[in-house]
Parts: C-alpha cells; structure tokens; sequence
C-alpha cells in the first residue's frame, strides 16, 4: 500500500515529481529510431554470418526494452543516494578494469586487445570502461559537489613542506589531487587493453564536471596540455598511421582507409533525400559491420541529408535539454550529474560522426542509441535515467 | 525548503559559485550542444550535396558488377556460300591453387581421421598435374608448377576444344577437384580453306581479345564482330552477386555475316598457278594473281605469294621464306634476337599483301592503256604504221626496243602491240601528247586510290613519287618520262590499279570500282549492306574498248602473249617484263607478268598475274636454270593461258576449235570392243577418227589404243576383227626438237600417238618439243600415247 504524500520525507516528495518529458520524449525517440536502424544496417551482415536477418534487431529491441525499463527504475531513485552510491561504482569499475586484463576474463580478440569481459552466464559481455565512465561521473559529481562547504585547511607554515602545501591549497591544487589520481589510475588501466576512445570518453566528462563545478581555468590549461602531451608520445606506430589514413584515405584502400572510403561512399551516394529505408547497398558487406560504429553513414545512405540532420538535430536538442536540466537543477550534485552525463554523450555523438564522416582520424565510438550493443544501450538509458532522475526535482516554478 | 533541517553550509548560500557554475555549464551548452555540431553539418552539407555525385558514382562503381556477354562473330563466305571463315566456342583450362587447397583442406576435414571412409582418394597436386598434362599435353612440370602459386587464377592451357574440354570437366568430376579447375569459355576462329585467300580474309588475333589483325576481319571487324552485350549486376562487398536486386540485360548483337565476292575455286587456280610458276621459274619474291569480273569490279580471287596458313600464322611455311630463315638459324654470328627479327620480319612479309601494298612499274602490260587511250583520243588507229629500227632516240637518250637491232622494221598498229615493241609506243606517246596522256593516268585511276575495300591501299591522291606531276611531266624536260611512260616504265602503279584501268580497257571504257565484299547479312540472314557496281567514269568509249580487245587479242593470237593461246579459247592480253630499280643498278631483278582476259569478244574474266624476280640461271643470263627465257612472254603468259583454260572450263565458257585446232583436239576413245564392225566403224570415225580394220570377222576384239585413251583428233584408230592384235613392243624415238607435226608424224611411224602437253601455242612453227613424257629409247606397247611439252624459246617482248 502507497505511502500517503504527508507521510513522505522531503527527498521522497521530491523524487516523485514530474520527470523532464521533452527529455525523456527525446531519448525514447532516439532508442525507437536507433533499434529500427540496427535493423535496417544490420540484416545483410545477420544473413551473411548466417543469422536470421532479424537476429541484431531483435537483440538490441530487447536491450533497448530492457534498458527503458532501467532508466524508469533510476529516474525513480532519489539521486541523493547516488552520492554514497558513487564510491562503490566507481570502486566497482575500478576492480572490473583490472578483472578485464585477466586472461580468461576478457573475451580473446585476434588483435590482442582487452576491452572486453565476456558473456559469463545470462550476463552479456560488456566493457568495463562504460561502468568506469558512469563511475567517475557519479563520483566526480558528489565530490565536486561538496566542494563548498569543506573546511579551509590549514598548514604548518613554518615548514619549507608546510609552505608549500600552503602555496598549492591556495592556487586550487590539492583539492585536484584525488581526481588526478583516480583519472590516472583508470588511464593507466586502460593504457594496457589498451583502449584510447574510451579514455577520451572518461576524460571529457570528467573535464567538463571539474570545469562545471568552478575548477580553476588555469589547470585545464594545464591538464589539457599534459593529455596532449601523452597523446603525442603514444602517437606511435598503429596511432601515426591513422593520421595518415584520415588525411588521405584513398592512399591506403587496403590498411585502414577501406571503412572510412566506404563510409564516406555511403554517405555520398545519400544525397539530400537518400537512397530511401532499407535501401542501403553498402550495408551489403561493403561497410564492415554496418550495425556498429559506423550505423550512422547507412542513416545517411537511406535517409539523405535531411534524415541525417534531423536526427542530429534531435541530438542536439537532447543535449541542450539535458544542460537545461544542470542549469535548473535542485542542487550542484544534480547540476553536475546532468554536466557529465550530458556532455559524455555529447562527446560520444559528436566523435562518432566526425569520425564517418572523416572530420577526425578513425577512433572506435559507437553512436549513442543507434549503435549495436546491449550493454552500452542499457547502461546509456541508466544515465539518461540520472539525469531524469535529476529533473525529477527541479523545483517547481514560482506561480503567479 | 520548509522543514528541512539546513546544514551550515547550505544556509550560507555562495552566490558567487553558483554563478560560477551556471555560466560554465552556459558554456559547455554552447561549446557540446552548438559549437560542435555546426562543422557536423557543414561537413555532411558537403559530402551528400556538393561531392554527391562523385561519390556516388565511385559507390555504384564498386556495387555493381559488369559481366560480358560475347557476341558470335559473323562468318565469311566466298560468293557460293562456302565458308571461309567461322567461329566456334572453345575454352581456356583455369586451375585456381588457392580453392586446390581448399579442395584438399576439405577432404582432410572429412577423411584425415577415418581415411577408410574416404569415398575418393585425396586430390594431390601431382595426380592432377600429370591427368590434366594427358590431356591437355601440356608439361606436368609447368602445371606443378602453377598449381603451387598462391592464386585464384593460372591459365593451364588456352583454347582447348569441346572434346578436349569435356574430358577437362570429367577429370574434374572424377577428382572431386570442384572449382579448382574450371573451363573459361571463349571463341576460336576457323579457317576451313587453310591458307586459301589469306591475305584477302585475314586473322583475328586471339591476343588482343579476337579482333581482326589483317585483311577482311580488320576492315569489317565492326560488321563482324557484333555487340558485345553486358549483364550489370548489383553486388555485396565480398564480390557475390546480389539476389532480388537490379539487374540490366544488354544484349549481346551476334556479328553479321561476311559475303565476298571472291570464288574459291577460281582462288585455288590463282594460288596453284602462282604456286607452280614459282617453281618453275626459280621465283625469288614471290608474286600475285587477281581475277576480276571486268564489267562489275568484283574480285574474283586474289592470291599473293609467299602465305601462309590463317589457322596458324605465326608459322613461317613458305620454302623460299624458310630458306632464309634456316640461314639465319645455322648463321653462328647471328643470335636469338637476329631470328627473332628475321622470323618476324618473314611473318609480316607473308602476312603482306603484294598486290595492294606494293606498287611496280608496270612494264609493257601498261601498253593497253596507252593503246586505248590513243585510240580514243585518235592519235593512232588500225591503219598507223610505225618502223622499228631496234630503238628509238628521245633527247639524245637511246632507248632500245625488246628485239635489237634490226628491230621489227615496219609494223601497222596491231602488229606494234603483238610485238610490244617500244619505240612504236613511244611514237604513240608522242602523238598522244604529255598533256593528254596525263589526262588519261587520271582518268584511267593511276593517280588515286581505286577505292576498293581492302585494307593497304594508299588514300593519297596522287602519293607522291609514284607517278610525275603534272606540271613535270608536260614540261618540255618531261619528253623522256613521256616516253618510258608509253611503254610502262619510269611509273609505279599498283597492281589493282593496273587491273581496274585495264577492265576499263576491254569492258567498254567504263572505270568501276573494285570491291570485296558482296553483301552483309545480319544472323537471320537478312540482307544488311549489298555492294553493287560502280562505275567511277566512262574513260574511252565503247568502240575504243571494242578495237583495244581486237588489237590485244592478236597479242594472244601469235603475238608476245602466244603461249597464254588455249585452242578453243578467244584470249586477249598484254605480256609484259618490268625493269626495275635493281635492274637499272646492275642487279638482276626482272618482274615478269601477263595481263589476261577471255572471252576476247565479250571479257567475263580478266586477270594479272606476275612473277617476282625469276632468278638466272647465272648472274646477267636471260635464261632460268630450267631453261626458261625471263619474259612475261615466256612466263607469266605460259601460265596464264592454263589459269584462263581452267577459269573459263570453271564458269563454263563454252569452247570454239578454228579447223587446224580440230586436228589437234585430244578426243577420249570410245571402247569398241565387242561391238560390231559395222558399229565400231561408226563410232570412231563420228569421234573424229580414221579407222583401220585388221582381220575379217564381224565383231571388235581388239583395239589400238585402248578405250579411255585420249589422242589428237584425226589419228588413226585400229580395230581388229578377229585378228590378232599385235604384242610386240615398240621403242620410243626421240622427237625433242621437232615441230608438233614432225613429232606427231615419227610417233605415227613407230605405232604410238603424240598428246600436245600444256595450252602453249604449238601451231607456231617455232614451237618445238621441249620434252617428252617417255624417255627416248623406253619399250612401249603398240598405241601408247607420248605427252610432249612444246616450248617456243625464241619470243621476248
């Protein structure tokens, strides 16, 4: 039997308001075009490997389904408790991005790479990284959001050590410490799959809640100028040529410019209105596995410049949306739970279509919503689910 | 916030954070929700609209798959339908070393464990090197060898034909050897006559995909060749077609069919006679033979020598052309690379085609044209006399006449053309005049392209250093060249110019255009194109050609062409012996040829036939090393009269004796025996026979010569009536040397009978008997017929 409204803590009133329907309108829109356009990119790849053609589509409509069911379920939680939460989350991630370079665990690939943990038991195979993204999110936000209200410390500053310490507290250094350690901790982690989108992935958002919740501009300066820096140093080999195949993909057909040349084919042969749905010929085994990172080129195919940018337009929509929500937020934690989550798909969209169309070197991002995979489907919706759980207490506008 | 309990914090309330945050949330807003995605546009903006269409085009490029479909080529047929040239499917052999392995890996798969289960033995590359190297004959070690390359594609052998490849496909089926091995069709070009017409027909060249390299198959290789048709298929990425999607037939055209004119058995004649005065006459390069219908231009049958056989032709079979090659070969200074010149230098010479591609002086045969046209132009006619002293005298240049001195002293016109006599024509020439002697060289062709539809021939008009200009020749420096002119020399022509003007001379004065091909048929059998005759001008009238024919006639009947004479035949022609530039350098280099057409009074076939440079029995002598005078005479006229005899026997010309020919007609002898006298009197004397009776019975029991004999009308025929016919054996005497009525009267003394061999001139009284088919001294029955060849070694021309 419910609860009567005036028997309610403040928190659980709170948690029972209206969530953000053009949000949440958005991201159902999305799921329902994305699992159609699993279908529509992936039966010939299904057929080809023997499946039912339906086989993709049925997966992810399940995921999807499943995942709709997530995101009701979190946006129903009071996101006060995602404060406490946050720690274990991110533990958890942390002690699954070890677990994923156990040989055994993670699934064996020809290229040697372990970003995967495989499918044990009724639980499908997944990527760590996704649960690390969620993770530093929630934890960063809870951090970050406590920021204010703790004390000034104090230092010995008749010591050389003392002095410093003081120096550093003053310029907004020593607050940056556990950040920097958990993001280096995770870097490092995934340095050995090894596993650069996702990286990326992890940095942004955390960037952008470190940016959001008033870290000094200076030490973005800083810091963009250390990954940078890494960047360039691990721009070896495997790294180097993917610039080379970004800035002419026609010099190398056979070693990594097959995928984007077919892509930017598909793209192409779109036009304005597209070759119509389900009519794409390059999903025929020319794009390899259409359904995954590069869905969004057969989008363009089938459904020309105005389908293509109408979807993005709804993108774009989501993610002003889901900023709106930070901006009208209860409190800082809400605020910065919509930053991240937002601006990690915000990320994950904007990486993902540069890199079809060529505007940046290849990089493996799945598209949000449209790519193949059930696991990032479902823990996508979780996240959209936080911020819905977010506007679920915005407070009301003043009447009158 | 009403009841709540506020931490401390919280309930001082830091406005300046907040704002912090709301406005660097703002700009994330502005930088992930905009700024990013603005390029996002701009960049599909570009590539589905402005490079749409190249993109698209690259896109549809590697969708779809575009598979031929080979047309059949059309057939060439000679104007009686025979078929000269046909195509037929035959096929390449492919082995695919990659899907061998396949192959293998599969049976492993199945077998490797339990090979006693194994239904068929595992496919090893030498078992199928050495089956398919049974069958295709080609060596087990190159098939080893490109069954070990790392491929999809090894051509194992190439146009196989369908036995061969059915037992290909067998093998295959037998070995379990799948796509391994699979057969590529593809087409192949027959030549059913062999080396009949090659030069005229041509090849197709298997290496540059089947079109024609030479001859008809070049020039009508559109017609031909037929519309390669295409299958666009819409494809996947792994190359597979792709099911209930588009799909665009365009249907292969099968090439249409090839008519030509030429006459395969009049070709045959034309190749054999060229042949065999080749022989007989030490013939060093070769030459031609053309036939030609005068009044329509079609080509009867154009044979050059050296050929070679269409089916095969790189292969060098020429003797002559062999020789030299033979020497190269055994040379030891001359490596492989100098045979490879030479081999493929003798190829190109055999695969050219001498009476199109090469041009000549004409020599004497040149003289019919200038009669005709100083008939026309009435600067000479019947009654002209002209006086031959040997030579004549032209701005101080002494040009001697074929008969030295004393020449042929006086002749009327007719008889200068039966002498061929020079400075007789080069008083023709004068009186003709440079200026409208030029005008005839147009008119009669020498100046341009006949315009016949055969490849080779200059489309240059006038090509330049063949002929004189205009203005050269009628300069007054030009007298000399106005004077070789006249006799054929100083002037290049190719032989079908030649032959065109010359039709024009004999078929009333009508100039038409010779041509080869005679219709094009669709595959239905729908006529598509038809040649018809065409008349380029009428160059002299139809009474100037009416007299022309007389005059050349009576170079056959007696004149230098006597030895083209074939009894019952009405011959006309002009012999003719070119000098060449090798002559006038010292070399010996003489081009002998005759120009032929029958019947005199109405031309249905005229011919050129000549000879290439017979070679002398010694450096500077006038005889070959068989005795044979170097003249178009003695030569290409001789032959010439056996080509025409066996023409004019093919269409059915028929014959006329004159009296005296009558006597010396060969009549078969009807087989009396066992008839009655009274009978076999009869049909003897009504075959043209004197009869002798030996004996008193009544019925014929024996016979001399036998029945099936074939002699000399008029001999005398024996029939014995019961009496014994005599068995002794009688000796041959020597009748070399004699005159065919001396001969025929020793034989008849010793009880044999004379055969007149060849078509050669025999009444003349200059012929002697050159040879005789039994040796002087032989044992013969009673009645045996003797062949003698007579020979008149006396005339030049």
């Amino acid at each position: 039997m419910p609860k009567l409204k005036r028997d309610l803590t403040m928190e659980e009133q709170l948690a029972r308001g209206p969530m953000d329907l053009p949000f949440l309108m958005l991201v159902v829109l999305l799921t329902g075009i994305g699992v159609i356009m699993v279908f529509s990119a992936s039966y010939a790849t299904a057929l080809n490997e023997g499946h039912a053609a339906t086989y993709y589509f049925i997966r992810q409509g399940i995921f999807a389904a499943a995942g709709l069911g997530l995101l009701y379920v979190t946006s129903k939680i009071n996101y006060q408790s995602f404060r406490w939460m946050s720690v274990f989350v991110l533990g958890f991630a942390l002690v699954l991005l070890v677990l994923v370079l156990v040989p055994g665990i993670h699934t064996n690939r020809s290229d040697g790479v372990k970003r995967w943990i495989r499918s044990i038991g009724p639980i499908p195979a997944f990527q760590p990284s996704e649960f690390a993204k969620l993770g530093v999110i929630l934890y960063f936000s809870a951090r970050m959001s406590k920021r204010g209200s703790e004390k000034k410390k104090k230092f010995n500053t008749r010591t050389l050590s003392g002095t410093l310490l003081q120096k550093a507290d003053g310029w907004g250094f020593t607050e940056l410490v556990p950040y920097g350690v958990i993001l280096l901790v995770i870097m490092l982690l995934m340095k050995l799959e090894p596993h650069m989108s996702g990286t990326i992935l992890i940095l942004i958002p955390a960037a952008a809640i470190l940016f959001a919740g008033g870290v000094r501009l200076g030490w973005f300066a800083l810091g963009g100028a250390a990954v940078g820096g890494l960047l360039a140093l691990t721009m070896t080999g495997y790294q180097s040529t993917r610039i080379l195949v970004w800035k002419d993909p026609w010099a190398y057909p056979k070693d990594g410019g097959y995928q984007i040349i077919q892509s930017l084919y598909a793209i192409g042969s779109g036009g304005l209105f597209g070759v119509g749905f389900g009519q794409s010929r390059q999903k025929q085994l020319f794009i390899p596995e259409p359904e995954n990172d590069f869905i969004f080129s057969i989008v363009c195919e089938e459904l020309g410049l105005i389908g293509a940018g109408l979807i993005l337009l709804l993108f774009v929509m989501l993610i002003v949306r889901g900023y709106w929500i930070a901006l009208h937020a209860r409190d800082r934690f809400g605020s910065l739970l919509a930053v991240g989550v937002t601006t990690l798909m915000a990320a994950q969209v904007f990486l993902n279509i540069s890199v079809v169309t060529n505007f940046l070197p290849t990089t493996g991002i799945s598209l949000p919503f449209f790519s193949y995979g059930g696991t990032a489907l479902m823990i996508q919706l979780i996240e959209m689910g936080i911020v819905l759980a977010v506007s679920r207490q915005i407070p009301a506008p003043k009447q009158g | 916030m009403k009841g709540r309990k506020q931490d401390p914090v919280s309930r001082t309330p830091d406005h300046r954070a907040n704002r912090i945050v709301l406005t660097r949330t703002l700009i994330l807003l502005a930088v992930f929700g905009v700024a990013a995605f603005l390029p996002l546009f701009g960049r599909l903006y570009a590539i589905q609209i402005r490079d749409h269409d190249m993109y698209e085009q690259k896109a549809i490029d590697q969708q779809t798959m575009d598979n031929s479909v080979a047309a059949n080529r059309g057939k060439i047929t000679d104007a009686n339908g025979k078929v000269l040239a046909v195509s037929a499917t035959v096929y390449d052999i492919i082995v695919s070393p990659k899907d061998f392995a396949s192959v293998q890996k599969n049976w492993d798969k199945k077998y490797a464990s339990a090979p006693e289960k194994a239904t068929y033995a595992r496919p090893e590359a030498g078992d199928v090197a050495a089956g398919l190297s049974e069958i295709l004959g080609v060596d087990t070690e190159k098939l080893l060898k490109s069954l070990s390359k790392d491929s999809y594609y090894e051509v194992a052998a190439k146009r196989v034909e369908k036995e061969t490849a059915d037992q290909v496909r067998q093998f295959v089926l037998d070995h379990h050897l799948s796509n391994s091995v699979y057969l590529s069709p593809t087409t192949k070009r027959y030549y059913p006559c062999g080396s009949l017409a090659s030069q005229v027909i041509g090849w197709v060249n298997p290496n540059l995909e089947n079109t024609g390299a030479y001859g008809m198959e070049a020039l009508y290789e559109e017609e031909l060749a037929g519309q390669t048709g295409r299958v666009v298929t819409a494809k996947k990425g792994d190359g597979t077609e792709m099911k209930y999607s588009f799909q665009d037939y365009y249907d292969a055209t099968d090439g249409n069919n090839l008519g030509l004119t030429l006459d395969s058995t009049i070709q045959y004649y034309c190749e054999r006679i060229l042949e065999k005065g080749i022989e007989m006459f030490d013939v060093r390069n070769g030459g031609f033979a053309i036939a030609m219908n005068p009044k329509t231009g079609e080509i009867l049958a154009w044979a050059n020598s050296p050929t070679y056989d269409l089916n095969s032709p790189w292969t060098v079979t020429d003797p002559v052309l062999n020789q030299y090659l033979e020497t190269v070969k055994n040379d030891p200074s001359a490596g492989e690379e100098a045979y490879a010149a030479a081999l493929s230098q003798m190829q190109n010479q055999q695969w050219r085609n001498k009476a199109i591609n090469d041009t000549y002086e004409p020599g004497s045969t040149f003289k019919s044209v200038v009669l005709a046209a100083a008939l026309e132009e009435g600067a000479v006619n019947e009654n002209s006399h002209f006086y031959c002293p040997g030579y004549a005298v032209v701005a101080d240049r002494r040009i001697s006449c074929s008969k030295k001195a004393p020449g042929h002293g006086d002749q009327n016109l007719a008889q200068a053309v039966a002498n061929s006599c020079n400075p007789a024509f080069i008083a023709i020439g004068q009186k003709l005049g440079a200026e409208k002697f030029y005008n005839y060289l147009e008119d009669f062709g020498f100046l341009g392209p006949t315009g016949i539809d055969m490849q080779g021939e200059s489309q240059l008009s006038p090509v330049p250093n063949l002929i004189w200009p205009r203005d050269k020749f009628t300069s007054a420096n030009g007298i000399t060249n106005l004077a070789t002119a006249s006799f054929g020399q100083g002037l290049q022509v190719t032989p079908i110019q030649l032959i065109t003007a010359a039709s024009a001379v004999i078929n009333g004065g009508h100039l038409m255009q010779p041509y080869v091909m005679k219709s094009i048929t669709d595959p239905e059998g729908n006529v598509v194109r038809q040649n018809q005759p065409t008349e380029v001008r009428q160059v002299v009238s139809a009474e100037t050609s009416q007299r022309c024919r007389t005059i050349l006639e009576g170079v056959v009947n007696g004149g230098t062409g006597k030895r083209a004479y074939v009894p019952g035949y009405r011959i006309g022609g002009k012999t003719g012996s070119s000098e060449t530039l090798d002559s006038r350098r010292g070399i010996d280099h003489t081009i002998v040829s005759f120009l032929g057409f029958a019947p005199a009074d109405d031309p249905q076939v005229v011919i050129l036939l000549m000879y290439d440079n017979p070679k002398p029995v010694s450096a500077g002598s006038n005889f070959t090393a068989k005795g044979y005078y170097i003249s178009g005479g003695n030569m290409a006229a001789l032959m010439a009269g056996e080509l025409l005899s066996n023409i004019l026997d093919y269409m059915g010309v028929e014959k006329n004796y004159t009296e005296t020919e009558k006597s010396m007609v060969d009549v078969t002898v009807p087989n009396l025996v066992g008839q009655t006298a009274q009978v076999g009197r009869e049909s003897a004397t009504g075959a043209g026979f004197t009869v002798r009776m030996v004996g008193e019975g009544d019925t014929v029991t024996a016979q001399i010569p036998v029945g099936g004999a074939s002699i000399p009308s008029g001999s005398e025929v024996v029939l014995y009536l019961g009496a014994e016919k005599p068995t002794d054996l009688v000796t041959v005497p020597d009748v070399r040397g004699k005159t065919a009525a001396q001969a025929r009267e020793i034989l008849s003394q010793h009880g044999l009978y004379l055969k007149v061999g060849g078509s050669s001139s025999y009444m003349s009284a200059n012929a002697v008997a050159a040879s005789q088919s039994i040796n002087v001294g032989t044992s013969v029955e009673r009645g045996t017929v003797v062949e003698c060849l007579f020979a008149d070694n006396t005339m030049v021309d």
